[in-house]
């Protein structure tokens, strides 16, 4: 392990974009009562695929390499609905799947939102609407913001989910 | 003979019924009215899903199958409707009444169930598993998946091969390179043409780009499993230098749109260098990682696929190589003569299976150094002949096989076997002896698709 601590004294910190920290800065200071009522001072995120192509998930994932640090934010992604305020919506909404996206819309507590992620839940991938396709998703559940993108880069997301909060005011 | 792919193909008062094993190809045509087909599942476990999707696709009968339940079609999907079939039309499909699924689960006294899914704790496509459980020993693992079915194979006939290339590229965000290499060798057949060397090689570096960011990002994610982040800090971020890479060359973090018939001019000094940078940051992940014992302990015997398992169960790629079958489409002059090693394990458990990407990851950039060409190229390819054709590429995942059909300049049938669609069903093999929380592992070591698997 010696080694290992040796190596992160040399690599030292990688987070690029200290930028995003100021915009969080002044959002909270924005919403700081809004924030802290609706989303006690973080924001959680539960990350629903309803079928891609596992390329928004794959992006999503490198938000929490050591170069992006999504938490740094305090912007993370939990393991149940009912932890969640925000639901982050990506795929086509299929036929297998529309009954367990809607369980798990029903089960994030209020208040609460859904972001569709990428171009396929608003039906701009190049998919074909077909019998085994349910979306675009807006026709189905309350879309409060939506991040463009095939895939969106994980700047692109960071930056979506900042306009979201900034859309709140 | 290894079992590759069973499907078939409407052609109106019959049904074609291909069988593809890797030396041989069998066809029969079966009488449209009332079809049916001996299993061959007792000789080929690994048919049971190609056999379910049949009856589901098309309403194949199979005669002898001890496994009836539908497969793509779920708990609400219309009874006695087979989309495969040229007759089906339908636009949009309406729920039918909810019929359940009836899980292969162990009785006796004390065992448990446990459901895991279709939505997953993490970021993580959607599948469901179903444990049967003594204490926590996991005795049993059913598989469920096709909660992402798009409708793929239906969704492309009609269509030129030029037009479907988008949606090709999309069937799975991880494998995008290799499902297009499928499509550029079917494009080729089809308009009559060899792939010219240059395009060939540079299409070659980016699979191998491909793969390399497959696997770094689950030699960070299997021991991060394991309680050991640290490793996915580190490879999370090598995993994201590939996609850079992959940006700065194609334009796109995933390659989409990568493969095409032309090629521009690269600036290979800066290319070369990052390689060289990579094969140091591999050589020291390798040695700060073989040296964690508490690690090894997790791995090692974990989630074991004995030698003739994954040959009885024609499993392909890393879940095979791991477990000593060296089955890989890599094996060709034309990759041997640019430094590739065949790369495989004996043991088979989830430490095989970590060495093994780490010994590809390091045998890619060896390639990827010899793949690497500054000229530009370009090529024209638009006419596309009637016929049947087909491709094989190493995917990161394994074997991935592609046939298409076409008639009048248009796609009539599309089909795709994804390597996980076999590898899915040989992972119930893995997990008896071993303990629930070993399953994360297991199943992150394998990394089988969802999306390609649903298609």
């Amino acid at each position: 392990m010696l080694r290992f601590w040796e190596k992160r004294a040399l690599t030292g910190v990688v987070t690029e974009h200290r930028g995003f920290e100021n915009d969080i800065a002044q959002i909270r200071s924005a919403l700081k009562d809004e924030v802290k009522k609706r989303f006690a001072g973080s924001l959680a995120i539960r990350m629903v695929d309803s079928g891609s192509c596992n390329a928004c998930e794959a992006e999503c994932n490198a938000l929490s390499n050591p170069l992006y640090d999504l938490e740094r934010l305090g912007i993370r992604f939990v393991a149940s609905p009912r932890h969640a305020d925000v639901m982050l919506l990506s795929g086509v909404l299929t036929f297998n799947m529309y009954h367990h996206v809607m369980d798990a819309w029903e089960q994030i507590p209020e208040p609460k939102w859904c972001i569709t992620l990428g171009d396929c839940p608003v039906m701009q991938a190049p998919f074909r609407q077909s019998f085994a396709i349910k979306g675009p998703a807006e026709a189905h559940l309350p879309v409060a913001y939506h991040i463009p993108g095939c895939p969106p880069s994980p700047e692109v997301i960071m930056r979506g989910l900042l306009a979201f909060l900034r859309s709140l005011d | 003979m290894r079992l590759i792919a069973r499907y078939a193909i409407d052609r109106g008062d019959a049904i074609e019924v291909v069988t593809r094993y890797d030396e041989t190809s069998e066809s029969v045509h079966l009488d449209a009215k009332a079809p049916a087909i001996s299993t061959i599942a007792t000789t080929h476990p690994a048919a049971i899903w190609f056999e379910r999707k049949l009856s589901d696709d098309f309403g194949i009968f199979i005669e002898g199958a001890f496994d009836r339940r539908p497969l793509v079609h779920h708990e609400r999907f219309p009874k006695n409707l087979h989309p495969m079939q040229k007759s089906f039309a339908q636009n949009t499909l309406d729920f039918a009444e909810f019929t359940p699924y009836k899980f292969e689960a162990v009785g006796g006294d004390g065992v448990f169930e446990v459901a895991v899914g279709p939505i997953h704790a993490g970021i993580i496509e959607p599948g469901h598993f179903h444990f049967s459980q003594a204490g926590e020993d996991m005795l049993h693992q059913e598989v469920r998946h096709f909660y992402k079915y798009r409708g793929i194979e239906k969704m492309v006939e009609g269509m030129k091969l030029a037009e479907a290339k988008p949606i090709i590229e999309r069937i799975s965000g991880n494998e995008s390179v290799a499902y297009q290499i499928a499509w550029r060798d079917i494009a080729a057949q089809a308009a009559g043409v060899e792939v010219p060397l240059p395009l060939r090689r540079y299409h070659a570096f980016l699979l191998e780009l491909e793969r390399f960011i497959h696997h770094w990002i689950d030699l960070g994610f299997i021991p991060n499993d394991a309680g050991f982040g640290a490793a996915l800090a580190y490879a999370s971020r090598l995993a994201e230098e590939g996609r850079r890479m992959m940006a700065s060359l194609s334009g796109h973090r995933f390659g989409f749109g990568a493969v095409t018939w032309r090629k521009q001019r690269i600036e290979t000094k800066p290319i070369l260098a990052w390689l060289e940078r990579m094969a140091k940051e591999a050589a020291w992940f390798e040695e700060w990682i073989m040296d964690i014992p508490s690690l090894w302990d997790r791995l090692d015997t974990t989630g074991r696929l004995r030698h003739e398992k994954a040959v009885k169960y024609d499993c392909v790629g890393v879940v095979a190589r791991a477990g000593g079958v060296p089955v890989d489409v890599r094996m060709t002059p034309f990759y041997i003569e640019h430094g590739y090693r065949m790369q495989t394990r004996a043991h088979g458990d989830v430490g095989a299976r970590f060495k093994v990407r780490l010994a590809e990851v390091k045998n890619s950039l060896e390639m990827m150094h010899r793949f690497l060409e500054r000229d530009a190229f370009s090529m024209e390819v638009s006419f596309a002949k009637e016929g049947r054709y087909e491709a094989f590429v190493e995917s990161s995942l394994g074997e991935l096989y592609m046939m298409v059909e076409i008639e009048d300049g248009a796609i009539d049938r599309f089909f795709a076997r994804d390597p996980s669609f076999i590898n899915w069903q040989a992972l119930h093999l893995m997990m008896p002896g071993n303990i629930i929380a070993d399953f994360p592992l297991i199943n992150k070591s394998c990394d089988l698709s969802y999306a390609g698997n649903d298609l």
